[in-house]
């Protein structure tokens, strides 16, 4: 019986979908930023799977229901960069070319690091998307034969970096200028930097929601050359 | 609009964006198709925001709730992962503040530019 229900995709949603509450409660009770929803559900699952020994391919009935998703979820973003179009369209150059710069900046620094610490092709690719959101990144870690699991974590941890030291960095750099920094945070750490320029303040916000997009755009052409 | 509708629209984009990225001759990854496809629609009138609305906001809203499926996936390459725990490392965390630097100061010196020039016809 046990075997039957564990080869259920019910089994994956389920199990997903109670992480997933595990970490919005775990969230909400510390307030804590390392507390993120998406790193707890995803230690819960891990835990649940490993310490059970249940089979990966198990998960992966319910979970790809989910995983198809990942596209949808992207569509809509569109809407965010359509909402934000008038003040697009007011910084609309230097906007491009500083998405521009910090992919251009991402991905090299990422190359140049494996080329120097000889890192094998898969794990690059995985590596090369970790500054776009999770949906973009994981598109472009699959086409590239890269390791999506890995694309994942290192999306989230530097989305973490720059959430947790958006301000930082807007003093070690002396950024003073609000579209400049809401552009960066987007660059640099994506859906999770956007919710933290969204605190700093709305200019900060929209910026960025509009930079994580066109630097999703870029990273998935750009790294079509590699 | 009834929110079948509205799942049909964003279904139905990105069925159009998986033929597109089948036709094109980059790896281009549907998923984008599908967010530059909405956009075409929507800056076109063809879309309006009102029609996908709530799909819209449930999905933004819950964003990160679909990325735990693929990242549980890490569980199939933790020896992958550890042999270069390193490198992962120093990509995921030093090249972060390197990207928010060049992107703010690019930016910084354009608008700085073109206030100058700005002001030099006034």
């Amino acid at each position: 019986m046990l075997e039957a229900m564990l080869s259920s995709p019910f089994f994956g949603l389920g199990l997903t979908c109670a992480a997933w509450c595990v970490g919005v409660f775990l969230e909400k009770k510390t307030g804590f930023l390392l507390c993120n929803p998406m790193l707890i559900a995803t230690i819960v699952v891990v835990a649940v799977l490993a310490v059970f020994q249940i089979p990966y391919a198990d998960y992966l009935q319910g979970s790809s229901m989910l995983t198809l998703m990942l596209s949808p979820v992207t569509a809509v973003l569109a809407l965010n960069v359509y909402n934000q179009r008038r003040l697009l369209g007011e910084y609309f150059l230097p906007v491009i070319v500083g998405c521009l710069v910090g992919t251009l900046t991402s991905v090299g620094s990422v190359l140049l690091l494996c080329k120097v610490m000889s890192v094998d092709s898969a794990m690059t690719s995985a590596l090369l998307p970790k500054s776009v959101t999770t949906a973009i990144a994981i598109a472009i870690s699959e086409n590239l034969g890269g390791i999506p699991g890995v694309t994942a974590a290192a999306v989230v941890i530097a989305g973490v970096v720059g959430a947790i030291f958006a301000p930082a960095f807007a003093k070690l750099f002396h950024v003073t200028d609000p579209v400049a920094e809401g552009v960066a945070i987007g660059a640099c750490s994506h859906a999770l930097g956007t919710a933290k320029a969204l605190e700093i303040g709305t200019l900060q916000g929209a910026m960025s929601s509009v930079s994580l997009c066109i630097c999703g755009i870029l990273t998935s052409i750009l790294v079509v050359f590699f | 609009m009834n929110i079948m509708a509205e799942l049909a629209i964003i279904f139905g984009i990105c069925l159009v964006s998986e033929g597109i990225s089948a036709l094109l001759p980059i790896a281009l990854p549907a998923s984008v198709i599908s967010m530059l496809v909405l956009l075409a629609l929507l800056l076109a009138g063809i879309v309006k925001p009102r029609h996908i609305d709530r799909v819209c906001r449930f999905l933004v809203a819950n964003m990160a709730f679909f990325f735990v499926a693929p990242c549980a996936g890490i569980i199939e390459h933790v020896e992958s992962l550890l042999a270069c725990l390193l490198p992962f490392l120093c990509a995921a965390i030093l090249t972060t503040p390197l990207v928010y630097a060049a992107t703010a100061w690019s930016i910084q010196l354009m608008l700085r530019a073109r206030r100058r020039k700005e002001s030099h016809h006034a």
